[in-house]
């Protein structure tokens, strides 16, 4: 698979303005093999104790285990928006993330970080993507995550369904989290990710939702935060997105035991049927 | 009665001290209370141990941090059972926290704790001034439309500001360096003696770093491996160059180099009976063996703010039998190079420990070559809560070198005229 290196890390909002310009018309069955490279990406300390603080994590040099996707995400939308890329951006849906951190990763390390597109496959409602981030230091592998996200569109009734997530306890929440309306804002302001969906009302509604919703790596990052330090080490989290969080909201954390590890999950507070988000944390001491 | 047993002090962690607005800026008290908490846990093999208890503070706190070492704990590894409680007496609060430990466990109700200590001056809280915060209460208090709209009414664009604290005395309205240069003129301490200590202070900081020292006391923060405040190339005529910082006129001595800077930073002491420390691996250092807490009546002008510990310090000694001389080590913290000489000078006054401290002849003079052997405040900083259980965890490791029956005094001193002080000794 051919490697290219990127200079640096690329600007998210421009990227983000080319997605959505380049959006129609996009079309094929194929993703082209192709791993996009940035090395030598610092972290920058203000930007993670934002960060940190945001998502509840303590202000640390330990990097919390979803902030290396973060990093890579200009990596990736920069993926997304090459020409022969076959689907639009603008309206994905993230749908399911798996990350294995290998060892506690310290800010002070520079990473280099890929990111590569794998199958397409069908869906129910539309088209899924993976897509593979790694981040390793000089050469090793310290984190792995693997994303599917949710191209909307025809669909394919008879598409084979994924793993489905583990259910959620019942019962009392371990947690009750308000979340403010100008979330989607201030996780902007720390991650880049300024995907209008997340930012206002208007925004939201000229891309179809309701109105604007928390960014998924947001409501991850919180939920394993309020697991501890449990994912600072070497670990492995599974997490589901399986309904957007609509802003301001208030949502339940609920907390119980899968297999070896920890199961987190977060409903709605005025309708607990309604799941958020399903988390599973394995930990490798 | 209760037969007491031995409290041993079994390690320490801390993390570098910064200054003020430095690289621990955005670090809340809580955040650098766990990095310290998290070092120890870390460096000693406890996560998921309980233990009795942890007791520790800070000086300049938000209201919002009213279980700050509980919500420590809960960030660290040490297991969710563990108590915890906030202490507070300025900067004599890290010793006290481990005086508070020390005598639980050797009162038998606990069998190992943590004391510790956090500050920052730069997170710090950030206060509505006295006449906006009323006006806001009565706000929030109105129940009908007529009320809310009068107490709205009663606000002012001018009541509008920020207060951020400052190390003042209240019923003085004099800062601490206010305060003690006033001392110090009182007592003549030369300016020279005090750089003198002060570049003590920075080279024996700076020689205990490079022979690794440290290595077993500090973990790196945000980048930060070295107390930032270290100044190990400093000479006598930098710091004699410093214009004044506190005090008026020719008697003026106190600089920014003889006093210490506003500081961020936490820091850590574990302590256990012998037994635990044996069924746990670990070795203890240093004894804690007794402490005094003075105060004195600086209020009214009768005494220097900061002259406690020199109060405290005979009391502890006639209740050990023991004399000043009778230590191979002493810690006295360095809040101001002119704390420690006037300290110092008052011991050796015959008048001084005659008529105030009611003595037949002056507690006598120390070997200086005893005193703050790996550096103090001036050069490591002084983040106000994180001092005590800085010199604790060195002492016992420094008492522990020294080989048994070593014997080590603290003194430390804090605002509203108090003073914490301590003996340990060699395990």
């Amino acid at each position: 698979m051919p490697t290219e290196t990127l200079g640096g890390l690329p600007a998210t909002g421009p990227l983000l303005a080319r997605a959505a310009l380049t959006a129609r018309g996009r079309s094929g069955e194929e993703v082209p093999e192709r791993t996009l490279r940035v090395e030598d990406v610092r972290i920058d300390r203000h930007r993670l104790a934002a960060y940190q603080r945001l998502t509840g994590h303590d202000v640390s040099d330990t990097v919390p285990q979803p902030y290396p996707w973060v990093l890579a995400f200009p990596v990736q939308t920069a993926l997304m928006v090459r020409p022969d890329f076959p689907l639009a951006l603008p309206g994905m849906v993230h749908l399911e993330n798996r990350v294995t951190t290998h060892r506690p990763m310290d800010a002070a390390e520079p990473l280099t970080l890929e990111a590569r597109a794998g199958e397409l496959r069908p869906h129910r409602r539309g088209r899924t993507l993976a897509v593979r981030l790694e981040a390793r230091v000089g050469d090793e592998l310290v984190w792995e995550c693997d994303s599917v996200y949710l191209a909307r569109g025809a669909g394919h009734e008879d598409a084979p369904r994924g793993e489905t997530p583990p259910d959620l306890p019942e019962g009392p929440p371990a947690g009750v989290w308000r979340l403010p309306a100008g979330l989607g804002r201030e996780y902007a302001r720390v991650s880049g990710d300024v995907n209008p969906i997340h930012l206002h009302p208007l925004t939201a509604r000229a891309l179809g939702f309701r109105r604007h919703i928390a960014h998924g790596m947001w409501t991850y990052a919180r939920t394993l935060a309020a697991l501890g330090r449990g994912s600072l080490g070497p670990s492995s989290s599974r997490v589901w997105f399986t309904a957007p969080v609509y802003l301001p909201s208030t949502v339940e954390l609920v907390l119980g035991r899968h297999e070896d590890g920890r199961l987190a999950g977060l409903r709605e507070r005025t309708d607990p049927a309604r799941t958020h988000l399903v988390l599973t944390l394995e930990s490798r001491a | 009665m209760t037969t007491t047993r031995r409290a041993a002090v079994l390690g320490g962690n801390r993390i570098p001290f910064a200054r003020q607005f430095g690289p621990y800026a955005e670090a809340s008290n809580q955040d650098m209370l766990t990095a310290a908490l998290e070092g120890l846990v870390a460096r000693h093999g406890l996560a998921g141990e309980r233990l009795g208890e942890v007791a520790a503070g800070a000086v300049i706190k938000h209201s919002r941090d009213f279980n700050l070492t509980r919500e420590a704990v809960l960030g660290s590894s040490l297991s969710p059972q563990t108590p915890a409680y906030d202490v507070q007496q300025a900067c004599g609060t890290g010793l006290e926290a481990a005086v508070l430990v020390a005598n639980k466990i050797a009162l038998g109700q606990v069998d190992s704790g943590i004391a510790g200590g956090v500050d920052s001056a730069s997170d710090a809280p950030v206060v509505v001034p006295e006449r906006l915060r009323r006006k806001l209460l009565r706000l929030s208090r109105a129940r009908t439309a007529g009320q809310r709209a009068r107490a709205a009414a009663a606000l002012r664009p001018t009541d509008l500001g920020v207060q951020v604290p400052a190390a003042t005395e209240p019923r003085t309205g004099m800062s601490m360096g206010e305060h003690m240069a006033l001392t110090a003129a009182r007592w003549g301490i030369e300016r020279q003696a005090q750089d003198e200590l002060a570049l003590a202070s920075h080279h024996n900081l700076a020689a205990a770093y490079e022979r690794g020292f440290f290595d077993d006391l500090v973990t790196p923060y945000l980048g930060l491996t070295r107390d930032q405040n270290l100044r190990p190339d400093t000479t006598l005529e930098k710091l004699a160059s410093l214009r004044t910082a506190f005090g008026t006129g020719p008697e003026a001595t106190l600089t920014a180099g003889n006093s210490t800077p506003l500081s961020d930073g936490a820091s850590t002491v574990l302590l256990g009976t012998p037994e635990w420390a044996q069924a746990h691996g670990l070795t203890p250092l240093a004894w804690f063996v007794d402490a005094e807490t003075a105060a004195v009546d600086y209020v009214g002008g009768e005494e220097g703010l900061l002259l406690a510990p020199a109060y405290a310090v005979p009391r502890l000694l006639a209740r050990q039998g023991l004399t000043l001389a009778d230590f191979d080590l002493y810690e006295i913290h360095e809040a101001f190079a002119s704390t420690v000489l006037t300290t110092l000078a008052a011991w050796e006054d015959e008048e001084f420990c005659h008529e105030r401290l009611g003595l037949d002849a002056p507690l006598g003079a120390i070997d200086r070559d005893r005193l703050n052997v790996t550096g103090s405040s001036l050069a490591a900083g002084h983040p106000f809560a994180a001092t005590g259980g800085r010199i604790v965890a060195t002492l016992a490791k420094l008492l522990h070198e020294k080989g048994s029956g070593a014997r080590g005094l603290v003194s430390i001193c804090a605002a509203g005229g108090q003073g914490v002080v301590a003996i340990l000794e060699a395990a």
